[in-house]
């Protein structure tokens, strides 16, 4: 049985620059990769990649078995990508419903839009509060919790989670990764999510990868990863150190 | 005086010399006056079209007023003919082309504040204020529609053959003369500032490029040359009226730019002749010459952007380094 | 007293013309970020077919709307195909729109000489819609066919609204507008949506074309003034701008309906130009227009 999601060789970039190089991915049905790096070093580029926002430069992105680099982002989604974008990607000037709605665009998730969209309310009942409002108008943790409420409105084979964490208070925080780890818990797709830092990821990563300079340095569980004196350290999270 | 020309090797230097020399020989050997009017006609629309080239390809912004501009210029020099008659008729036209020069910096002023497709709107409503003004001819000073009224011009007192002759060679004095400013100003603080500003905007801010300035400059250095332009035209033509700065015109100057490559010094030149061509093929079939130029803009801005002189210098490269592979392979 | 209603009267009327031709254009720069420059040939063609349909094949004048909607619509969709679709994804932005402002020019030059070629130089007479006057105040009188101009431009206006507002289509328009990437990571499939937009835009320009040649004749440069007119009206609105061109449009109706009573015709465009410079220096986007967001 071929993984959900395999990434070979993998080099992509914006215009001139190569960001992301000579990147090995491989991601199994069901389970969460937690990929964690510095800014600036490739972790939205790679998903972005991924899911075709922007044409990898060499190597294969395979789902299921198929190629799908090269192809365009709405293709791939079409596929059953879900890509759930850094910052929000919400339509600022449509209300959290239509946000939702648009979730459910393609083909065949439009016509069971409306037991989605009661789906999402139920599991997220801070978005059904708000839901005739203006996105624009929502709090910043409210936003993520939208996005992500959009990403669960049609079935995916992949699910791509960028920096959900990013710029939230904690309280926020807390409730995003509530929801996170009922997808982890309770969905059949891979997912893939990435983060800074190791702060809040424990009893939601499967595996994690480190990402420097474009490519992937290490791997491990958490556990592995964690007690690891030179990673803790560089990825400075909350792991706090037994008695200090 | 290395930096412009430093892409001249000796090869391109003596095409280049022998072309101009064959150019400046050419109306002593051939005299048919139609044809020699409409080579002066192009020769004027060339340097229009060189100003237009500079503001427009090379500094990257989208002004759309240049042929008011140059109606400004005929209109300014045009005035001082008639009603300065002291001014000798050369500085007129070059007081003409700071004239609009002048306006043109007045306009380049509220485009800064603009972000890039309002400064087509603006310069567009510009010219089209100018032009309906220029049609109402307030106190005289435009002609109307009927045009301007003759004026003393630059030869006035020589033969059809000698006028034509001195036109060309005042007009290709001047091409020349506007080509390797411009070739200069590309290699020049300006060029490269202009140049920056046009690809990467964000940059250009944070290295310390005045931007405001450069823009302001370019409007003035191409309002200049169009204002030229349009006192060379009047002289000429003797004649200039509100349809020279229509959307007509407009249109055929635009297809001269992108056909020859925006942007680029010898564009204009290559863009110009090509489309003075096929305009006296077709100039009994207005309907299909301008059906045929939709196409040609059409299809050049879309399957050929460098225009021709980018497909020729893409094609060199390709040969050269095709040779160069040759050389290597031999070694 | 009289005056104030023939102003009224005719701002109505111009501003629905505005409407009807602006709308497109904001709708397609709401979602290609480009100027369509063919809008005013699109105005002409419907002009024609308007000419065609009713005065020499006396079709009647609900069918001859429908068939300048449609074949407009279709000319829409080519011309995109043709003239932006290729471009997309090829360049930086800025100069995607200069690109494609001189892209959809030449199909506007094409579309107004083939025009020219094939019917020449001369203006055709375009029914109208419905034929008669009625009488407001004092002799001051609007024509049947500019009631109907107005009520169907309303007609159009809020369709395109509902259209956007409620429909599957409409919602992803908007999306695409808002935030291309985010759409596009929706499966929104926006190669199929961009000619649809055009299509569309071009389409309520069309009509328009039929009800203006009744008013000033179907010609090949037919569609040269109301460019004009759209752009000043898109400009003042603010790019991208749906309400605010619809408030833009019956403002330059009414400024244009006071212009020409106050000052006669011939400095009313002059003087909307000078307005459009004056309003670009001091809001540089436009009175409702703001860059970075798109508001369809």
């Amino acid at each position: 049985m071929s993984a959900t999601l395999e990434v070979h060789g993998l080099a992509a970039g914006y215009d001139q620059s190569i960001v992301v190089r000579d990147l090995d991915l491989v991601v199994e049905a069901g389970s969460t990769v937690v990929v964690i790096g510095p800014n600036g070093h490739g972790k939205t580029t790679l998903l972005r990649a991924i899911s075709g926002l922007i044409k990898p430069a060499r190597g294969e992105v395979l789902l299921d078995g198929e190629r799908i680099d090269g192809r365009p982002a709405e293709r791939i989604s079409a596929m059953g990508v879900v890509h759930v974008m850094q910052g929000d990607g919400l339509f600022a000037d449509m209300t959290v419903e239509e946000n939702l709605l648009m979730g459910a665009f393609h083909g065949a998730s439009w016509r069971h839009r409306g037991t989605a969209l009661k789906r999402v309310y139920h599991e997220l009942p801070v978005v059904e509060e708000k839901r005739a409002q203006k996105a624009r108008t929502l709090s910043g943790g409210e936003r993520r919790l939208v996005g992500l409420g959009r990403g669960m409105m049609r079935p995916a084979r992949l699910l791509l989670i960028d920096e959900p964490s990013l710029g939230l208070a904690p309280v926020a925080i807390e409730a995003v990764y509530a929801v996170i780890r009922r997808l982890h818990d309770e969905s059949e797709a891979a997912i893939i999510l990435i983060e800074e830092n190791f702060t809040h990821i424990e009893g939601v990563a499967d595996l994690v990868h480190i990402l420097e300079a474009g490519s992937l340095v290490r791997s491990g569980s958490y556990a592995e990863l964690s007690q690891d004196r030179t990673v803790v350290e560089t990825y400075l999270g909350s792991i706090a150190e037994p008695g200090a | 005086m290395t930096g412009a020309f430093a892409s001249l090797t000796a090869g391109r230097l003596g095409l280049i010399t022998a072309g101009v020399v064959l150019a400046a020989l050419f109306p002593l050997v051939y005299h048919d006056p139609y044809y020699m009017t409409i080579i002066v006609t192009a020769e004027i629309v060339l340097i229009l079209n060189i100003s237009w080239n500079f503001v427009l390809g090379m500094a990257g912004v989208w002004n759309f007023a240049q042929l008011a501009i140059y109606a400004l210029g005929a209109y300014g020099s045009g005035w001082l003919m008639l009603h300065q008659t002291w001014i000798p008729v050369p500085v007129a036209i070059v007081l003409g082309g700071l004239f609009a020069a002048v306006v043109s910096v007045l306009l380049a002023f509220p485009t800064l504040r603009l972000f890039g497709i309002y400064t087509s709107l603006l310069t567009f409503a510009f010219a089209q204020v100018v032009q309906y003004v220029a049609l109402n001819n307030p106190r005289n000073l435009t002609g109307g529609s009927y045009g301007y009224p003759s004026v003393p011009g630059l030869f006035p007192h020589l033969g059809q053959t000698a006028y034509l002759r001195a036109y060309y060679w005042v007009c290709a004095g001047v091409i020349v003369a506007s080509c390797l400013a411009v070739a200069w100003l590309r290699q020049s603080h300006l060029g490269i500032a202009l140049r920056s500003i046009r690809d990467a905007p964000a940059y250009t801010a944070a290295r310390g490029v005045n931007p405001r300035a450069a823009r302001v400059a370019a409007f003035g250095l191409s309002g200049f040359l169009a204002g030229i332009a349009g006192g060379l035209y009047l002289s000429f033509e003797q004649s200039f009226t509100t349809n020279q700065m229509g959307l007509t015109p407009m249109s055929i100057d635009v297809t001269m730019l992108v056909i020859g490559g925006i942007g680029t010094v010898t564009g204009p030149l290559i863009g110009t002749a090509i489309l003075t061509v096929i305009h006296t093929q077709l100039i009994n079939y207005p309907g299909w010459e301008f059906t045929v130029l939709g196409i040609i803009l059409l299809v050049i801005v879309i399957f050929v952007p460098g225009g021709l002189v980018g497909l020729i210098s893409r094609a060199d490269r390709r040969v050269r380094s095709w040779v160069a592979e040759g050389a290597d392979a031999e070694a | 007293m009289t005056e104030i209603v023939a102003i009224i009267a005719n701002a109505v009327v111009y501003g629905s013309i505005y409407g009807l031709v602006a709308i497109g254009m904001t709708l397609i720069y709401g979602t290609l970020r480009i100027l369509d420059m063919s809008q005013g040939s699109m105005v002409m063609v419907g002009g024609y077919v308007g000419w065609w349909a009713m005065a020499t094949h006396g079709i009647n004048p609900a069918l001859a709307l429908v068939l300048a909607f449609v074949f407009t619509f279709g000319l829409g969709t080519v011309t995109e195909l043709v003239s932006v679709q290729p471009l997309i994804g090829r360049q930086k932005s800025v100069d995607f729109e200069m690109v494609t402002f001189i892209t959809t020019f030449a199909v506007a030059i094409f579309l107004t000489n083939v025009a020219l070629q094939h019917f020449g130089p001369f203006q055709q007479n375009v029914p109208s819609i419905v034929g008669g006057n009625l009488e407001l105040y004092n002799r001051v009188s609007i024509s049947y066919h500019e009631l109907t101009m107005a009520g169907i431009s309303v007609v159009l206006m809020s369709g395109l609204g509902l259209f956007l507002a409620r429909t599957r289509w409409g919602l992803a328009i908007r999306a695409v507008a808002q935030d291309l990437d985010a759409a596009r990571s929706l499966a929104v499939p926006v190669t199929r949506l961009y000619p649809l937009t055009m299509g569309l835009a071009s389409a309520l320009a069309g009509v328009g074309g039929v009800f203006l040649g009744a008013l000033y004749f179907a010609s090949p440069t037919a569609g040269d003034l109301p460019l004009l007119q759209a752009l000043i009206v898109v400009v003042l609105g603010g790019l991208g701008s749906l309400s605010g061109t619809l408030y833009a449009a019956y403002l330059v109706g009414l400024m244009q309906a006071f212009c020409e009573v106050e000052f006669g015709t011939t400095w009313t465009l002059p003087i909307l130009y000078t307005a459009i410079l004056v309003i670009l220096i001091v809001r540089p986007n436009g009175l409702k227009g703001s860059p970075s967001e798109a508001r369809l």
